[in-house]
C-alpha cells in the first residue's frame, strides 16, 4: 500500500486566548474561569495546529420570565424561570461554561434595578457571566455602566456594543475591569473595523470577544457562516485585526424560527413540536462551531447537551468515543 | 497603458445638470482639461437617457471634438445613442460596452463593425461576474473573442474588460481581475486587448482613501498587462505612479517600492515586506494597500491605521 501524505496548510496567525471572569485571586469572585481562543488552524483540524481547548457554552438566562419564548423552552425550565437566581443555578446544573444574563424591556428596568439582578447571579453561580442589556442604546448604556461597576473586577462580557454604540460600554469595562462583545451584521469587513474602533479606545484586543451574527438554519445561517469562516481564515493568515475570539447566539436565532416557535397550524410532517425546535437550535449551533465559533450561546437545556456531545467527539483527536 | 478619461460621468451631479441645461461649454472644458492632463481618450458617460439619447450623445461627441482630436468613448446602454454618436465621430471610437449577455452580444458588436470603433466586451453573461480570473477569461474565449472573430473584428479592437469590483465589499474579486487581465494577454493569438474599470476598485471607499488604492492597483494592472484603464486623468499622484513605472526611476524610496511591486506582479511573485521600508509612512500605505488588494488583510475604512 502506498503511503498517502495528509497535506497540511502552513499558517501564522493565532486566535487571541481570552478569558471570562476572574476569581478572587485574580480580583473576582468567580469560582473559575473559561478562556477561550487559541486555535492555530480552522475548526478541530487537529493534524495541522493546535485546537487547544473546546468552544463554551454559554445558557442565557433572563431577569425576569420571558414573554416572548416558546412555550418549549419555558416548560423545559419550569418554575425556574420565575425567579433569575434559581434559574442561573439550575443553568449552571444543565452544563453552561458560562452564564449570559440578559436584561428584558420593562418598565422596572433601571441602573439600581439592574444592580439587584447582578447581585442575585454573582451569589447564585461562580461561573463566569456574559450580560447584554435590552439592545436599546440608551437602556444598554445605563444598564451596562450600573452592571459593569457593581461587578467590579469580575472580568465579564459586556454587551453588546454595536458601530453605532460602543463608546459608553468600552468605557465601562475600561474603568470596572471587563471585556466587552463587539457585534456587526454579518460583515467581514465592519467586524475588524468595530475592534479597530473599540481597540482605539484603548481597550486591549485580549479583552474583546466578536460576534459577526448568524442567522438559523433556514434563515440565513449560511451567510453567517461565510463571514466567520473569512474572519477565522484571516485570522489564521495573520490578520491581527480579526484575530478575536468569536461568540454567537443560535439559541436566541432558532427560537425566532417559525420551525421552532410553532405548534399549531404546521404540516404534520414537521414532528413533535420540541424535538424538532431543540433540533433547530441543535443543528444551528453544532454548523456554527465548524465554522469557529469560540462561544456559542444557547437556550434549551437539551439542546446544551447534544452540542456538548457533539464537541466532545470534534475534540477527541481520534473523531471517536466509546 | 492609455488612460481613458472618465470624467464626463453622469454620476456627477455638474455633469447630470449640465447635460439638462444641454451646457456644451461646460463639457469642453472637461474635455480640454482631461486631455491636457493626459487623457488618451475620453470617456463620454451620459446613462441610459431612454428619451433623448440618440439626441444628447451626438450632440455631446460633436462639441467634444470641436475642442480635442482624441478618440471618443461612448459610455451608455442605449444603442441608437451609440449609433447617432459613432454618425458624427471624427476619430475612431469606442464603444462602451457589450456583455456577455445573449441579447447584447446579438446587438452590440456588429456597431463596432459597421462603424470601424473598438468595443469594449465585459466579461459578465447572466449569471453574473464570477470570482474567478480563468472563469471570467472563459466568458472572453467562449462568448466575447468568438464573437468578434465571427464578424471580423480585429483583435485590437477588442477591449475584453474583466471588471474591477470595489475593495470593500468585493475584496475577493481584486487580485482575481489582476490575474484575468494577465490570462486574457497570454491567451489569445494575437491577444485581445484588455480594458479595466480603475476606479472602481474604491467604490464605496471614504474619498480621501481613494486615489492611494487607485494608482497602487493601477501600478499591478500594468504589470499584468493591461493596456487601457478608464481612471481620472486629473489624478497627479497617479500619474507620478505611472510615469515611476514607465521610466522605470528607482532614484527614490518609493520609486524602488513600485518598481519591486511591479516587477513581482509581472512574475506572478508577490511583493514582501523586506521590499518596504516601513519607516517610510508613503512607503508603508502602499504596502498596506496592497495587501489589502492581494486579499490577504481584511479590509477596513481604518486599513492604514492598523
Amino acid at each position: 500500500m502506498p503511503t498517502i501524505e495528509v497535506p497540511k496548510e502552513k499558517w501564522n496567525g493565532k486566535v487571541r486566548e481570552i478569558t471570562l471572569g476572574a476569581t478572587a485571586a485574580e480580583g473576582g469572585t468567580r469560582a473559575k474561569t473559561v478562556t477561550v481562543g487559541g486555535e492555530t488552524t480552522l475548526p478541530f483540524l487537529h493534524f495541522e495546529g493546535e485546537i487547544p481547548r473546546p468552544p463554551a457554552i454559554a445558557i442565557e438566562v433572563q431577569d425576569r420570565k420571558p414573554v416572548d419564548w416558546s412555550p418549549v423552552l419555558l416548560e423545559a425550565w419550569g418554575d425556574v424561570t420565575e425567579d433569575v437566581a434559581a434559574w442561573t443555578k439550575a443553568a449552571a446544573e444543565a452544563g453552561a461554561d458560562v452564564i449570559l444574563l440578559k436584561f428584558s424591556l420593562h418598565d422596572e428596568l433601571s441602573p439600581d434595578y439592574a444592580r439587584q439582578v447582578l447581585r442575585h447571579v454573582l451569589d447564585a453561580t461562580g461561573l463566569p457571566l456574559i450580560v447584554f442589556g435590552p439592545g436599546q442604546a440608551d437602556l444598554d448604556n445605563d444598564v451596562l455602566v450600573a452592571v459593569a461597576e457593581e461587578g467590579k473586577g469580575e472580568n465579564f462580557v459586556l454587551g453588546v456594543c454595536e458601530d453605532k454604540n460602543y463608546r459608553t460600554i468600552v468605557a465601562a469595562a475600561l474603568a470596572h475591569g471587563h471585556l466587552v462583545n463587539a457585534r456587526t451584521a454579518m460583515d467581514v469587513n465592519l467586524a475588524k473595523q468595530l475592534n479597530i474602533l473599540i481597540s482605539d479606545m484603548g481597550l486591549p484586543l485580549e479583552r474583546i470577544v466578536m460576534d459577526p451574527t448568524t442567522g438559523a438554519l433556514g434563515y440565513g445561517m449560511e451567510y453567517g457562516y461565510s463571514v466567520m469562516e473569512r474572519l477565522r481564515l484571516a485570522a489564521l493568515q495573520g490578520d491581527g485585526m480579526t484575530q478575536q475570539p468569536m461568540l454567537v447566539t443560535p439559541g436566541e436565532e432558532a427560537w425566532r424560527a417559525k420551525e421552532a416557535r410553532a405548534g399549531e397550524g404546521v404540516p404534520q410532517a414537521w414532528g413533535d413540536w420540541a424535538e424538532r425546535a431543540i433540533n433547530w437550535e441543535t443543528l444551528t449551533a453544532s454548523t456554527l462551531v465548524e465554522s469557529g465559533a469560540d462561544i456559542v450561546v444557547l437556550r434549551h437545556p437539551e439542546s446544551v447537551k447534544r452540542v456538548r456531545g457533539m464537541i466532545d467527539v470534534l475534540m477527541s483527536k481520534s473523531g471517536v468515543t466509546s | 497603458m492609455y488612460i481613458i478619461g472618465e470624467n464626463i460621468h453622469i454620476i456627477s451631479q455638474a455633469v447630470k445638470d449640465a447635460v439638462a441645461a444641454r451646457d456644451i461649454r461646460f463639457f469642453q472644458d472637461l474635455a480640454v482639461k482631461q486631455v491636457e492632463a493626459g487623457a488618451h481618450v475620453l470617456d463620454l458617460n451620459i446613462g441610459p437617457q431612454k428619451k433623448a439619447g440618440h439626441e444628447i450623445m451626438p450632440w455631446l461627441v460633436k462639441g467634444v471634438q470641436e475642442v480635442v482630436d482624441v478618440p471618443l468613448s461612448l459610455d451608455t446602454t442605449n444603442l441608437a445613442a451609440i449609433e447617432a454618436g459613432l454618425k458624427v465621430a471624427k476619430a475612431q471610437c469606442i464603444i462602451n460596452s457589450t456583455s456577455a449577455e445573449e441579447e447584447r452580444l446579438e446587438k452590440v458588436p456588429p456597431l463596432a463593425k459597421e462603424y470601424n470603433a473598438k468595443l469594449i466586451a465585459l466579461t459578465m453573461g447572466k449569471g453574473g461576474i464570477p470570482v474567478g480570473a480563468e472563469e471570467r477569461v472563459n466568458i472572453a474565449l467562449e462568448k466575447l473573442i468568438p464573437r468578434a472573430m465571427e464578424l471580423d473584428i480585429a483583435m485590437e479592437d477588442l477591449l475584453i474588460d474583466p471588471l474591477v469590483l470595489t475593495v470593500s465589499g468585493c475584496q475577493e474579486y481584486c487580485p482575481e481581475c489582476v490575474e484575468a487581465v494577465r490570462i486574457l494577454k497570454v491567451a489569445g493569438d494575437p491577444p485581445p486587448m484588455t480594458n479595466t474599470g480603475l476606479s472602481n476598485v474604491s467604490n464605496a471607499v471614504p474619498g480621501a482613501m481613494r486615489p492611494l488604492i487607485n494608482r497602487t492597483y493601477c501600478v499591478m494592472l500594468m504589470a499584468a498587462g493591461v493596456d487601457y484603464a478608464i481612471a481620472d486623468p486629473l489624478d497627479v499622484q497617479l500619474k507620478e505612479f505611472l510615469r515611476i513605472v514607465n521610466q522605470r526611476d528607482d532614484s527614490t524610496g518609493i520609486g524602488k517600492l513600485l518598481l519591486a511591486l511591479y516587477d513581482k506582479t509581472a512574475a506572478m511573485d508577490r511583493l514582501t515586506i523586506d521590499d518596504v521600508d516601513m519607516d517610510d509612512p508613503e512607503q508603508a500605505d502602499i504596502f498596506k494597500t496592497v495587501q489589502i488588494l492581494y486579499n490577504d488583510i481584511i479590509y477596513t475604512d481604518s486599513y492604514l491605521r492598523v
